[in-house]
């Protein structure tokens, strides 16, 4: 199956007139996973084919193209292909992206989770495919993730622990997706949340596919003493929550593994809590799918996970991406 | 109840991850406070703030991240170069990566079977590995230890392996706040037995024991040296309150004799009495009482200060022959006393010390160096120059009331040096940053040109590395570019293409026949990225050697109109 790359992320299929990811001229269809900037397109022209929330997400942070909701498991037909969209477990409404052509069949996994995020639709993969473009964030075997369990209890913890010494626990959390994350965790607290601006406006969407996000308001300066908040990890040097005194801060993300993090942050407390899966799942989800060839993005140590899947007598190759790892 | 090194990481761990110091210092004062024997409390102590050994025992278990790297990749059945290297890359921390490793990988899990091992039982390892020598026997010892440890355990045992930091934001000074709260000390008086014993464990055993009284200062046994400041970072309100004196073009030493005996220690504390016979003759012929100097080691011939350059020579030969001695001659010039009739006199402030060193030296004939009054700032340009025209680097102020403040760099001496020089140079080579910067490249290796030098095949060669003086912003701005010009990749380490130019500064010049160049520079430093420049700019080797010879043949003034110093 002949693919190229397209803009700065995505990838065009010259012989099935699609494009993943980025938008290409002559590309017919443009199937989306996810709204995070390093896979959404930005051309008005594109003719966007994505689950419904990514599309509502993709509206609010500025893409202006054509929209196309496709729901999971409800194949697409174009003249040369069949696509199916899969729960990806990443963020709300993230999919993998199945393509059943003459030439076989190939999965693209966009940004993925398993065992998926609580904010998400879940996960669901099809059993087999010839070819797979997966992305390995964490394509190292130092990042092995916590039951989502233990990453509950250690969320649930530091903002109650936080609250009751008399401080006001703020969780670093990338504005979409990792945000709504922490918020459904720490529902069950029942204490208000206050969410930084840039992520306060897609929690919308996550209401309104049912995700329990609590009792939370956007962020006011003036009355955010004593409530759990949000931000991504930029606010806290541009003034967010500087005029509050007691503070404890927990970075939460899968970055959050390597200590050298807390002295570049300055942060009390790391989480490590992730929106990609492990390299432990990344491998077993190769092995299990066992395709004829895997084709590695999104990673500065490709050659490390081309090493394991050799061992596994797996194809692979390095596509290179230019995009910066977002979690 | 024995103490286990679990409970000790786990300690060890919570202080990492606590903010504020006073908070830490709390943490190992309770710890500390709960232990029963003196022998954990030592060790306790000891781990925390020098290692698996005293650091006066200047024992090691050399025990290197190779080391420890290659015995863990074979421990968890993975590829060394191929897994290992990336991994550490992304960490910064060898330790932290063998933990991690240690705790995701089944094999290794599988291994490893903790049993709570005695802080006594950690430090017999160690001796183990001490008394080993080889890759392999080590390797046996780390594989045997790591079977018995939880991951965290096997983190810290190997940072206390490497002597020294722990790296979790608890240096010395904190262990020493610790062990006066844990046990109602003095802070001081901990600090002062810390100074005289140099041995953390043994000052917290005097401090639970009420006995920091017995720890005195004893001939032969290092002091830590006084420092002092650059002047650019501290402003002087009253000069008169200084004198001056020159700041040698030598190397800093401590000079203890009991009139039989000599003994001379670097600034870092190291016995380097061996290297200068010269020294120990002069004074063990002169017969002094019992004193400690502080003061200067220079290269002393008719009558001129020669270049520190010149004393390099002598630095590393532990056996100095006749020619090397009768070519290089050196003086040990005193210019401070801290011990004398027998009691050590580092409280006293500086004008009495320094009555006391005038009175020794003036009956024994050993050179000081000369001191001079200031009443304005004309009078620091004066000298100043004059210090430079006798080849030396400045001068250096000292406040005349100040005690000795030994361990420590405060504004009561203060350094006015001449500025180094600066080249511009090519950046050939990052380095993955480990620690604080660990996940950036932090570490450049800089280049100079020699494509037009027929010596070399190459169009770069190195010239030195520098890990400072950019900051935060032009890291990143640097680790942008640095994206786009890598060409190779070799662990760690990113080959470039030759296109960004960094205007370096650096102390001085030395030659340095290890190396391609043949020359080191003394503190590189960054000055300014020279976005504007392109790698035809850049100085090449002839004007390094140029700028070193122009250093060495500088004329210096002789000595005996205004000297730096006299004898006695």
């Amino acid at each position: 199956m002949k693919f190229q790359k397209t803009g700065y992320h995505g990838l065009y299929f010259p012989e099935l007139g699609i494009s993943l990811d980025g938008y290409h001229p002559k590309a017919a269809y443009t199937f989306v996973s996810h709204a995070h900037a390093d896979h959404m397109p930005r051309n008005k022209s594109t003719r966007a084919y994505a689950s419904k929330p990514t599309l509502e997400l993709m509206k609010l942070r500025g893409f202006r193209g054509k929209e196309n909701p496709i729901a999971f498991g409800e194949p697409v037909e174009t003249d040369n292909c069949r696509i199916t969209l899969y729960p990806a477990g990443h963020i709300l409404g993230s999919a993998m992206i199945y393509i059943e052509s003459d030439s076989g069949t190939l999965l693209y996994t966009g940004d993925y989770r398993t065992p998926p995020s609580p904010a998400s639709e879940g996960f669901e993969a099809p059993d087999h495919a010839d070819f797979l473009i997966t992305e390995a964030t964490f394509g190292l075997p130092i990042y092995r993730w916590k039951p989502y369990e233990e990453l509950t209890f250690q969320i649930q913890s530091f903002a109650k622990e936080s609250l009751e010494a008399g401080y006001t626990p703020i969780f670093l959390a990338y504005n979409l997706g990792k945000a709504q994350e922490v918020m459904h965790l720490v529902a069950p607290l029942d204490h208000p949340v206050m969410i930084h601006g840039a992520g306060y406006k897609l929690c919308s969407v996550y209401d309104n596919y049912g995700i329990e996000l609590g009792n939370y308001s956007a962020y006011d300066r003036e009355t955010c003493e004593g409530k759990i908040l949000i931000a991504p990890s930029s606010a806290l040097s541009n003034g967010f929550a500087s005029n509050l005194r007691k503070t404890r801060v927990a970075y939460c993300s899968g970055w959050a593994a390597n200590e050298s993090r807390r002295t570049q942050l300055t942060v009390d407390k790391l989480i490590p809590i992730s929106d990609h899966l492990d390299f432990f799942e990344l491998i077993a989800f190769c092995k299990k799918l066992n395709p004829k060839k895997v084709y590695i993005t999104h990673t500065p140590n490709p050659a490390v996970v081309q090493h394991y899947l050799d061992l596994e007598n797996i194809d692979s190759a390095h596509l290179e991406m230019e995009a910066e790892p977002e979690d | 109840m024995k103490a286990t090194f679990i409970r000790f990481c786990e300690v060890i761990q919570s202080i990492r991850q606590t903010r504020g110091n006073n908070a830490k210092i709390r943490l190992f004062a309770d710890y500390m406070a709960g232990l029963e024997s003196d022998e954990e409390l030592n060790l306790a102590a000891q781990f925390i703030g020098e290692g698996a050994f005293p650091e006066l025992s200047g024992k090691r278990t050399s025990v290197g991240s190779r080391t420890s790297g290659l015995a863990a990749a074979e421990f968890c059945e993975i590829d060394y170069d191929k897994v290992f290297k990336p991994c550490r890359t992304a960490t910064g921390s060898s330790s932290e990566t063998i933990e991690r490793l240690m705790e995701n990988i089944p094999a290794a899990v599988e291994k490893r079977n903790p049993v709570k091992l005695t802080l006594a039982e950690v430090h017999q390892i160690a001796e183990n590995l001490y008394q080993a020598s080889g890759r392999d026997d080590k390797k046996a010892i780390l594989w045997s230890a790591w079977e018995r440890m939880s991951a965290i355990e096997i983190k810290y045992f190997i940072r206390i392996l490497g002597q020294g930091s722990l790296r979790i934001g608890f240096e010395t000074r904190s262990v020493i706040a610790s062990i006066a709260k844990a046990f109602e000390s003095d802070r001081e008086s901990v600090r002062y037995a810390h100074m005289i014993t140099g041995s953390l464990g043994r000052t917290a055993i005097l401090a639970r024991e009420n006995r920091l009284d017995e720890a005195r200062f004893k001939l032969f046994h290092p002091l830590s040296f006084m420092l002092a400041s650059p002047i650019e970072s501290r402003s002087v309100e009253q000069i008169e309150e200084y004198v001056a004196e020159e700041k040698f073009d030598g190397m800093r030493a401590q000079l203890h004799t009991d009139g039989k005996k000599v003994k001379i220690f670097s600034r870092d504390l190291n016995d380097i009495t061996r290297s200068f016979p010269d020294i120990v003759n002069f004074f063990t012929k002169r017969e002094l009482p019992p004193a400690v100097f502080d003061g200067e080691i220079c290269v002393y011939k008719d009558d001129i200060i020669l270049p520190f350059q010149l004393l390099q020579k002598r630095m590393g030969i532990k056996k100095p022959g006749k020619k090397i001695l009768n070519q290089y001659p050196v003086l040990f010039i005193a210019y401070d006393l801290l011990y004398t009739n027998n009691r050590p006199i580092f409280d006293l402030k500086l004008t009495d010390r320094r009555a006391l060193l005038e009175q020794i030296t003036g009956q024994f004939n050993v050179p000081i160096a000369s001191q001079n009054s200031l009443t304005g700032t004309d009078d620091v340009e004066t000298l100043y120059n004059r210090a430079l025209e006798h080849g030396n680097e400045g001068l250096v102020l000292k406040l005349k009331e100040s005690a000795y403040e030994y361990g420590q760099r405060r504004k009561s001496w203060l350094k006015v040096k001449k500025p180094g020089g600066s080249f511009d140079t090519v950046m050939m080579y990052a380095h993955a940053g480990s620690g604080k910067r660990g996940g950036t490249y932090s570490d450049f290796t800089l280049g100079i040109s020699v494509k037009d030098d027929e010596r070399y095949e190459e169009e770069f060669i190195p010239i030195g590395k520098a890990y400072g003086g950019y900051s935060d912003d032009e890291l990143k701005k640097m680790n942008q570019k640095i994206k786009e010009l890598t060409v190779e990749r070799y662990g760690p380490t990113l080959g470039l293409l030759p296109k960004l130019v960094i205007e370096i500064e650096f102390d001085e010049i030395q030659i340095n026949k290890r190396t391609k160049a043949g020359y080191t520079l003394r503190f590189p430093r960054f000055r300014a990225i020279r976005w504007d420049l392109g790698p035809n700019d850049v100085n090449t080797l002839k004007d390094v050697e140029a700028y070193y010879q122009q250093s060495l043949e500088k004329e210096r003034l002789p000595q005996h109109k205004n000297p730096s110093f006299t004898f006695g």
